[in-house]
């Protein structure tokens, strides 16, 4: 695909978007003029870049959509629920167009082509075929005045063609020989007479005024319309004539009378440029001064009305549009800001942002260095240049960072169709659509969302008549919520719907095995069940979920980002689906610890105080935080580091989705700039390690995944306790 | 060298046309928006040819039109707007702004280029 195609293929599908925005918006605002004009203007940019790279079934498919959106745009049409779906459809089948684009097919394949040519004719029928009828009457080409009389036709293979330019031609920016340079791109100038008849005398002349008039004689094989195409740009403010070849004495006898000079001078300048000879010039005069008929003169269009008209336009437009401008001033302003963008190739960006994970870790190394070499100038020196690489890599990652709105935008469509097909009534509320969170992440998050969306549709939130009997309102409401929390984001699907059936999840989870019968588990626990391979609480399969492949999906799909899901529920009121996703998938700041002779790192943003470990007084792994529990698990053990115990130990208090832990590790080493490297397929279902990165030293760090690092603590602590008082029950037994 | 400015919101019909422009040897200098083309303008920027679309979001063509005519490094700088057959209507007022004339999209290169050097001296 060459670069103008692949930019329009990225721009259409931007402008589809926005499309596909507007239109959801017009269902509420049918008579909008704003959202009328946004999606009438994504259309005509889709259909204008189609022309430019040659992409016809791109530009005649969207042609009658746009024609239908200049109806709605100029209040011929109303738009409603019909038309606004069928659009909708159309700019399906526009998405599907430029695929076919994208793909390099030449044309649609037989079945697309069906489908798109269904949708233009029920655009035809049901919107455009009345009006369709009388726009194609309304521009019908002016009718050529035919004389019935005025004798035969001159002999001349030439065209004719009279100009008088407008007093302004000038003045706008117009050089009346351009034109005429034009004309020889289609023919052949025979003869030309200037005049200057027009120009008044020195005192009065006004040097910015244009006083020319041409007649021409000119051959050529072009047709009338192309003729005076030329003139196109000048046409409304000079008198223009043109003659065909062979055309009637008549015609020029009527075009003397219409032309400003005197027909006398006029006669002898036609028969100069050899338009007429001097027998039909007499011939002609002769007919025209004893013309007693009445039509025969046909009173001419004078020339000075049109300048009339032209000083009225410019008197009466400024004014017109005046209050317009004011108006729409308020908005442009805002959009203003809007606007200025620059467009990068993602790649472009990607290694950027690798360039500087390698600086990060160059520049580790020389810190380590300068340091050992104990000279304070280097050591200030590297600091500096350490403080100015972490900007470079906080304003790296920024330019990577994307507002999650749009994906959220792009579930307004999902809603209201799938609402629609299953009978539904749903409302969906956005909010913090401006959050903002690496655009990798933002690209895998889509699929995801859209399983989790789709499924409280289906699932989560009950038809009409169920929410009515439960003395709920009869519209559900889906809500999209996104915001930070402490160096990650957070996004929720919130419904309104009948919520999760602990019952129900049981006793599918006891028939899977997944559990034991009779074993007792928390909320939490029974909802997190939802997430096994397999497992559907549906009872049926529907069109949209339910096909088994479900949360596991999903749950897997967030952790591949480092992600966690959660879900709390409360039946009769709704679920709450919790999406916790880390900012950025490249370069975090750490902490950086040592247990035994290795290094690990916590990620800094869940690190909330450091101190030394006390005498731990019980066997039991949790100590008193200013009178508050803190289950802890020590590394060493974790990691089976083998070796003495140093005499003073730490413990890092980190915080993990609201939970609490201890890390207790050999030695604080303090803050480290920390290049997230993946680890490999191998270790994927390796619980508590998130990652690798490289030291100053060039040894290898584990990066410590806290949250589960902080429910294996609590785990840790759980089994232990419930272990021992098993054992005491038993003991009573 | 002669130099172009070209506004449109569509980054094909950018591309293409300046495409165009820079090897029929005119220097190009492009803005996405309106507002953009105009900041520029009002910093006194001088160009032998203003090309702008008419259809853009914020503000449109005309209005660009109709504002740029009003600075004095601009007063005698030709304009052409871009435009389709469905928008005839929009020509007059157009050239009531100030407009000095307008290019039919889709224009073929040699369409373009007949239709520059008929303001651009």
């Amino acid at each position: 695909m060459d670069e103008i195609t692949s930019v329009f293929v990225t721009e259409s599908r931007e402008q589809l978007e926005a499309m596909e925005a507007a239109l959801l918006q017009l269902e509420d605002n049918p008579d909008d003029a704003d959202i009328l004009g946004a999606v009438f203007r994504a259309a005509h940019t889709i259909k204008g870049g189609a022309g430019v790279i040659e992409c016809g079934f791109l530009v005649a498919f969207t042609h009658v959509v746009e024609s239908a959106l200049d109806k709605l745009r100029n209040g011929e049409i109303t738009a409603n629920a019909d038309l606004i779906a069928l659009l909708l459809a159309c700019s399906d089948h526009m998405g599907h167009l430029i695929g076919v684009l994208e793909s390099g097919t030449a044309a649609p394949g037989g079945d697309l082509q069906t489908d798109g040519d269904a949708l233009l004719a029920r655009l035809q029928r049901d919107w455009l075929s009345a009006d369709a009828v009388g726009a194609a009457a309304a521009p019908a080409p002016k009718a050529e005045p035919v004389l019935s009389s005025g004798g035969g036709a001159v002999e001349t293979d030439c065209w004719h063609i009279s100009l008088r330019f407008g007093p302004d031609v000038l003045k706008n920016g117009m050089d009346p020989l351009s034109f005429l340079r034009y004309l020889t791109t289609l023919g052949r100038i025979e003869r030309i007479e200037t005049l200057a008849d027009a120009m008044p005398a020195a005192e009065e002349m006004d040097p910015e005024a244009c006083y020319l008039g041409f007649e021409i004689s000119f051959s050529s094989d072009a047709d009338k319309a192309a003729i005076e195409r030329v003139f196109d740009f000048v046409r409304d403010e000079c008198a223009l004539y043109i003659l065909p070849p062979r055309s009637r004495l008549a015609d020029y006898m009527q075009l003397m009378a219409a032309l400003p000079e005197d027909s006398m001078r006029l006669g002898e300048i036609l028969v100069r440029v050899g338009a007429l000879t001097q027998a039909e010039l007499d011939e002609g005069l002769r007919t025209q001064s004893a013309g007693t008929e009445p039509d025969a003169a046909g009173e001419p269009h004078p020339a000075a009305p049109l300048g009339e008209i032209l000083v009225e336009q410019h008197v009466v437009q400024p004014e017109l549009v005046e209050a317009a401008v004011v108006k729409q001033k308020q908005v442009s302003d805002k959009k203003a800001a809007d606007a200025r963008l620059i467009r990068i190739q993602a790649d472009k960006l990607d290694r950027l942002i690798d360039l500087v994970g390698e600086l990060v870790i160059a520049g580790a190394s020389v810190n380590l260095l300068a340091s050992r070499a104990g000279q304070a100038d280097l050591t200030e020196a590297t600091s500096i240049v350490s403080r100015l690489v972490e900007s470079i890599r906080d304003s790296a990652l920024q330019l990577r960072m994307v507002q999650i709105g749009e994906t959220f935008g792009r579930f307004n469509r999902v809603v209201r169709d799938v609402s629609k097909e299953l009978g539904k009534d749903i409302e969906l509320v956005i909010t913090g659509g401006e959050t903002e969170l690496d655009k990798s992440v933002v690209e895998k998050i889509g699929d995801p969302l859209m399983h989790l969306v789709r499924n409280a549709i289906d699932h989560g939130i009950e038809p009409p008549e169920v929410r009515a009997a439960r003395g709920k309102p009869p519209r559900g409401r889906l809500a999209l919520n996104a915001f930070h929390d402490s160096g990650s984001i957070v996004i929720e699907i919130v419904d309104d719907g009948g919520g999760l059936n602990r019952d129900k999840i049981t006793r599918k989870a006891v028939e899977r095995g997944l559990i034991a019968s009779g074993q007792s588990l928390s909320d939490n626990e029974i909802y997190g069940l939802i997430f096994e391979p397999g497992f559907s609480t549906a009872d049926r399969v529907s069109n949209l979920s339910g096909r088994g492949v479900g949360m596991d999906v999903v749950k897997r799909n967030i952790q591949s980002l480092r992600g966690r899901v959660e879900v709390s529920s409360t039946e009769g009121e709704g679920t709450r689906f919790s999406i916790r996703l880390p900012l950025t998938l490249a370069i975090i700041d750490g902490f950086l610890v040592g247990a035994g002779a290795a290094s690990y790192v916590i990620p800094l943003d869940t690190v909330v105080e450091c101190m030394e470990l006390q005498a731990v007084t019980t066997e039991r792994n949790y100590l008193n935080l200013r009178g508050e529990v803190l289950p802890f698990i020590r590394l060493r053990n974790l990691f089976e580091i083998d070796g003495e115990r140093p005499r003073r130990e730490n413990v890092v208090v980190v915080r993990a989705a609201g939970q609490k832990a201890g890390i207790v590790v050999d030695q604080l080493l303090g803050e480290f700039q920390t290049v997230i490297k993946p680890l490999g397929h191998l270790f994927r279902n390796l619980r508590g390690i998130g990652g690798s990165t490289i030291l100053g030293s060039g040894e290898v760090a584990l990066i410590l995944d806290v949250q589960a690092l902080a429910q294996l603590a609590a785990k840790g602590e759980e089994t232990s306790l419930s272990h021992n008082q098993t054992g005491r029950n038993s003991l009573a037994n | 060298m002669k130099t172009i400015f070209l506004v449109d919101d569509s980054a094909t019909i950018l591309l293409s046309i300046s495409g165009i422009l820079t090897k029929a040897g005119y220097g190009v200098e492009k803005a996405s928006n309106p507002q953009e083309a105009l900041k520029k303008f009002q910093a006194g920027a001088k160009v032998d040819l203003l090309i702008t679309d008419l259809n853009m979001p914020g503000m449109n063509g005309i209005e660009l039109i109709r504002e740029v005519r009003k600075l004095p490094n601009c007063r005698f700088m030709p304009i052409l707007f871009l435009t389709t057959e469905s928008e005839q209507s929009k020509k007059a007022e157009a050239k009531a702004a100030g407009a000095s004339g307008w290019i039919v999209k889709p224009a073929s290169a040699d369409e373009l280029l007949n239709t520059i050097k008929l303001v651009v001296r």
